[in-house]
């Protein structure tokens, strides 16, 4: 890489939120590296500091209880959660949406919080985040808040943090435990490709939550639907969501096409 | 930055560039040119080596990130001249041609088989998919994995020669 930058790796969490609130913008956040390096790489983003958040113990913990839920760590992997037995019996539609994710190395290095951060529009892990109804912990040196991550994007790669912030958690609520739930993205190939639309359908609780990626600014999901809403209702609420692009990969036409027809699909396959 | 780091069971101290990603480190300052450079954006896996006991892509790993850490290259795999069981099943079934893919591949398949003992070809399939290969078509390295676990049935050798 050409581009010069200092590395520091704090080791307690106060510490990293004051080197934050110094460095402002200027600081880069390094958990799994897979977006920042290459961007680094590319001359499209160029740091004066990287920051490596993983050597704080807790970034790594996965917590599961019966009143809170699943919390997942800032620098919890995507095949920390495949690995994780928790998860797989009781928030299989993490599982659903991990395994979409890249390829199996990238998959030991990314993290959940950094694919949420990177807000792209095909992030994997968002359709499972919307419908599963996470919030987002957000801390700062001088303050802490929560977020339902429905409200954490405001755009293609842009989200509500401030420059001093970061996400320090995810949490899924209890009542999304045992979700049912399946995911498809479309791609050009079998192996690991970035999607060109991507549709979660799950079943928590009594309603129904669609998510989708690729096909809006941002990753979109349904507000609650009934359990027994007719298929073309279903895609209705789904269409009325998105506002796909044309671009590389496909049309918007194709694209909203396809999000109809995984809906379907998916509706199907959830139901049955 | 001066970091302290082992690769293939040996214990280095460098000093090192905090913009210099594993890769490099590995390959310029180590001389361990085994590990290839593909890409360079996590797609192809030519640069796969194993990280504190995981696959990654070394060309997004800092060299500084390795710190304390352990790493082990295909220059690890094989022991005292010998080479290691994959090996020589990809020897066998003619899973290398250019050899570019190799060193990645063979890591991939290392981790897969600590994995899963006796992988299905869907699982292999899976397993390597973040691996490219451009001249074999995959089969021979499949073949190769299959046989090394317990799984492959072919009735004649070099059946994709």
């Amino acid at each position: 890489m050409i581009h010069q930058f200092s590395y520091t790796a704090p080791t307690e969490l106060t510490d990293l939120l004051t080197l934050l609130e110094t460095a402002g913008s200027g600081a880069k956040l390094l958990a799994g590296g897979t977006d920042l390096l290459v961007n680094i790489r590319n001359g499209l983003v160029k740091p004066s500091t990287v920051v490596d958040v993983k050597r704080i113990p807790e970034a790594h913990a996965i917590m599961s209880d019966n009143t809170k839920g699943l919390r997942i760590g800032w620098a919890v992997t995507i095949n920390d959660i495949l690995k994780n037995s928790e998860i797989a019996s009781s928030y299989q539609l993490l599982q659903t949406c991990a395994h979409d994710l890249a390829s199996y190395q990238v998959r030991n290095r990314a993290t959940v919080v950094g694919n949420i951060v990177n807000a792209s529009p095909c992030s994997d892990m968002a359709p499972a985040l919307l419908c599963l109804d996470a919030s987002i912990e957000i801390a700062s040196s001088k303050a802490y808040r929560t977020v339902p991550v429905r409200q954490f994007f405001t755009g293609v790669k842009r989200t509500i943090l401030e420059p001093d912030e970061m996400v320090i958690g995810i949490t899924i609520p209890i009542q999304s435990k045992g979700t049912k739930g399946k995911y498809r993205k479309l791609k050009r190939i079998q192996g690991h490709d970035l999607g060109i639309i991507g549709v979660a359908v799950a079943q928590v609780g009594d309603h129904l939550r669609i998510g989708v990626s690729s096909a809006a600014p941002t990753p979109v999901a349904t507000g609650a639907l009934p359990l027994d809403i007719s298929e073309s209702e279903a895609i209705a609420a789904v269409d009325a969501l998105i506002s796909p692009i044309s671009d590389v990969r496909c049309t918007k036409e194709y694209r909203r096409f396809m999000v109809s027809e995984f809906t379907r699909r998916l509706l199907a396959e959830v139901r049955s | 930055m001066r970091i302290n780091v082992t690769v293939n069971g040996i214990a280095y101290e460098k000093d090192v560039l905090e913009n210099k990603t594993l890769l490099r480190f590995l390959r310029e300052d180590l001389g361990l040119t085994g590990t290839k450079e593909g890409c360079g954006a996590g797609e192809c896996g030519a640069c796969t080596v194993f990280f504190d006991g995981k696959t990654v892509n070394s060309c997004m790993v800092l060299a500084v990130e390795a710190n304390e850490g352990t790493v082990e290259t295909i220059e690890g795999e094989s022991t005292g001249g010998m080479l290691s069981a994959l090996q020589e099943a990809f020897d066998r079934h003619h899973a290398v041609q250019c050899g570019f893919c190799t060193a990645g591949m063979i890591m991939s398949a290392r981790e897969l088989i600590h994995h899963t003992p006796h992988p299905t070809v869907e699982q292999i399939q899976e397993g390597l998919e973040g691996n490219f290969c451009r001249c074999t078509g995959y089969e021979q390295i499949i073949e190769a994995i299959l046989d090394v676990t317990g799984g492959y049935t072919a009735k004649e050798e070099l059946i994709h020669v």
